[in-house]
């Protein structure tokens, strides 16, 4: 119990503001857990280790809990993840139930983070350990691993895959770095690169530029219309909020957190999925799923609980492997990064402190985020109502500390912020995806590492087959990965064959559709 | 047939050239799933364009142009103004307190859609105090190096 002695007044007063921040930018439509934990990074330049989770932590709950709110009272979802809790939330907000709606979906969302911080307090070190002993070729397959998720859960395999790849590779440019057991040399650039590029991009301007600057752009495309000034908010009283409603309602809103935590564990995968996952296994299951979409409290708890969950769940393979599961964690790797923590296996054993910091920032940054939305919720709902021109030149602002700040005052990094928004708005256009390339920026340095030092030692490619029976298993969770993705593209081709056969008036509208970017 | 299988799979790098194995294995990858792209997707899109079912990105898709471009404009300008007023004073982040303040101010001016008298004081007035608090906070309670 020795970290108790670390926390103090500040890093809970710290741990609550993040949540309040959180709150706010997941309730403004378009900003996102991710660009409130990239905006607030300048803060933690400045604080401690500790402080500085209790901050991030804060922020990234927050953030996640934060979009309910526009998607209940104005049927726009505020974070892609609670894309599924308008489909219930929206026509109760239109019967007057506004603030019923909003105090189910905190109640799920709160139950929904704790569940998952318990799995993650008690898996993480499990992961860790068992991952401990794995040597650079099984380090490799992991990534891979990882990637091939990725990949098989995007809206095509092939575009994910390439998404990836491109991240690898503007992973790659800069020096094969001698402390890595490299020989220093600059690839993949023109010498007069060196001088800005010998160390390759920085992380963090990148996933600011990516995340923050890019979302400005498809903002600004739109013409930055606010829009939603004239929408009346209603939130009336309506009163009709009680306990009850969750009678009966315990097995869904388990389940839906296992769900949400399970789907967070794999990484890259936006919070979407994991909402939408739970809301159909809720309505496949209940007895009852006629109310469904029509402003059902069960819809709320499946869409809510599932999507905080997700909180708790991304954080097990951050923190046992290394590996960030989605786009927010992979903007806190930076930050953990910058902190002096190398996540990864070694992490948990060596860091007990640390990470009971960590449970205890989280749990209570959950707690705060249940008080603060469940008894504030009326002013927080006005949030929604920030225009984008006060807003947008702010954010943009602070991506600049940000940048700037990171590496002592180089104006390189501002400039990188830049390069990406914009490259990030190019991929996001052309129907790429930004979470696979993103993971892959991440882990693509580490892949070369792992893989070429693996094929210096043994001299054989065999050896990432032969190596241990983990490699094996690896394998073939990685084939399965790759036949789980086919064997859904085949049914979702087949399911629209059968649509286009059956309606045959309105072909065009279906195949209409393009990629859905998630990135959250 | 095992030892021609093990020679094929066997491989030596050579460390003064190791720096370029990797990429070029990705290289590869990349060129191989671009033709793949090229064959599955691209070319089925370009048909559907022509028969003027879909628009291209980017450059078939309506925009404003105005906001956009001016966005981009204003943000280079920022970061390029930004360096050269720091240079001037150095170590005090004053180069990012000015030039941020003409920067929010213009970028608001740019969003705003309606000129109302309300608005505009709003505009000044949070294109005063947010880059001044900004500096305040980060520059001289947290000594964060800024520009």
């Amino acid at each position: 119990m020795e970290f108790l002695s670390l926390l103090d007044i500040t890093f809970f007063l710290l741990a609550g503001f993040g949540a309040l921040v959180g709150i706010i930018f997941g309730a403004i439509p378009g900003m996102t857990a991710t660009m409130a934990v990239a905006v607030c990074l300048p803060l933690t330049y400045a604080l401690g280790l500790h402080h500085g989770l209790a901050l991030l932590l804060g922020l990234y709950v927050g953030g996640i809990s934060g979009g309910m709110v526009p998607a209940v009272l104005l049927n726009i979802p505020g974070t892609p993840s609670s894309i599924t809790t308008t489909f219930d939330g929206y026509p109760m907000a239109q019967k007057g139930e506004g603030e019923k709606a909003l105090k189910i979906c905190v109640i799920a969302s709160v139950v929904g983070g704790l569940i998952s911080a318990a799995i993650l307090f008690l898996f993480a070190p499990l992961l860790a350990d068992f991952s401990i002993k794995f040597s650079y070729v099984e380090k490799f397959l992991i990534i891979l691993l990882a990637l091939s998720v990725i990949a098989s859960l995007s809206s095509s395999m092939l575009i994910g895959i390439f998404s990836g790849v491109i991240g690898i590779w503007l992973s790659l440019i800069g020096d094969y770095s001698i402390s890595d057991g490299g020989n220093g040399k600059t690839r993949l650039m023109f010498d007069f690169m060196e001088p800005y590029l010998f160390e390759g991009f920085s992380l963090l301007p990148v996933l600011i530029g990516v995340f923050g600057i890019s979302t400005i752009l498809l903002e600004a495309e739109k013409g930055a219309k606010s829009g939603l000034v004239n929408e009346r908010i209603k939130i009336s009283k309506g009163g009709g909020f009680s306990l009850s409603i969750f009678n009966g309602r315990l097995t869904n809103l388990v389940r839906s957190s296992f769900i949400g935590t399970f789907v967070g564990m794999l990484p890259g995968v936006g919070g979407s999925a994991a909402s939408v996952l739970a809301y159909t296994q809720e309505k496949n299951l209940t007895r009852d799923s006629s109310q469904m979409g029509k402003g059902a409290p069960q819809g709320l708890i499946a869409s809510e609980s599932a999507n905080n969950a997700l909180t708790g769940g991304a954080l097990i393979p951050l923190l046992s492997l290394g590996i960030p599961g989605d786009s927010t964690t992979a903007v806190l790797i930076g930050a953990f990064t910058l902190q002096g923590i190398q996540v990864g296996p070694l992490f948990i054993p060596e860091n007990t402190e640390t990470w009971y910091v960590m449970m205890t920032a989280l749990v209570f940054a959950n707690i705060v985020m249940f008080f603060l939305m469940f008894y504030a919720i009326k002013y927080i709902a006005k949030v929604v109502m920030v225009p984008k021109h006060i807003l947008f030149p702010i954010i943009v602002m602070m991506c600049v500390v940000g940048a700037y700040a990171i590496n002592y005052g180089i104006m390189f990094d501002v400039w990188t912020l830049l390069i990406f928004g914009i490259l990030g708005y190019l991929v996001q256009k052309i129907g790429l995806e930004v979470a696979p390339l993103i993971i892959g920026f991440i882990l693509g340095s580490q892949a070369e590492v792992y893989f070429v030092k693996s094929l210096e030692s043994f001299g054989t490619f065999s050896i990432f087959f032969t190596k241990s029976p983990i490699a094996m298993v690896l394998w073939g969770l990685i084939v399965a990965s790759v036949m789980f993705a086919i064997v859904m593209g085949f049914k979702s081709r087949a399911r629209q064959k059968m649509e286009l056969t059956q309606v045959t008036g309105s072909t065009r509208t279906a195949s209409g559709k393009g990629h859905e970017t998630d990135n959250d | 047939m095992e030892s021609g299988l093990s020679s094929l799979l066997s491989v030596s790098i050579d460390f003064e050239t190791s720096h370029l194995f990797f990429p070029r294995i990705i290289h590869w990858i990349m060129a191989g799933l671009f033709v793949l792209i090229l064959m599955t997707k691209v070319a089925p899109f370009m048909a559907s364009v022509k028969r003027g079912e879909r628009t291209l990105p980017i450059v078939g898709e309506a925009r404003d142009n105005f906001r956009f471009i001016g966005t981009l404009v204003l943000i280079a300008a920022y970061f390029y103004f930004m360096a050269v007023v720091g240079d001037m004073f150095p170590y005090t982040g004053y180069g990012f307190l000015l030039v941020s303040m003409v920067f929010v101010l213009l970028m608001s001016l740019l969003y705003l859609h309606d000129w109302t008298k309300k608005a505009l004081t709003i505009v000044v007035v949070n294109a005063i105090v947010a880059p001044s608090l900004a500096w305040f906070v980060l520059a001289k309670l947290f000594t964060i190096t800024l520009p």
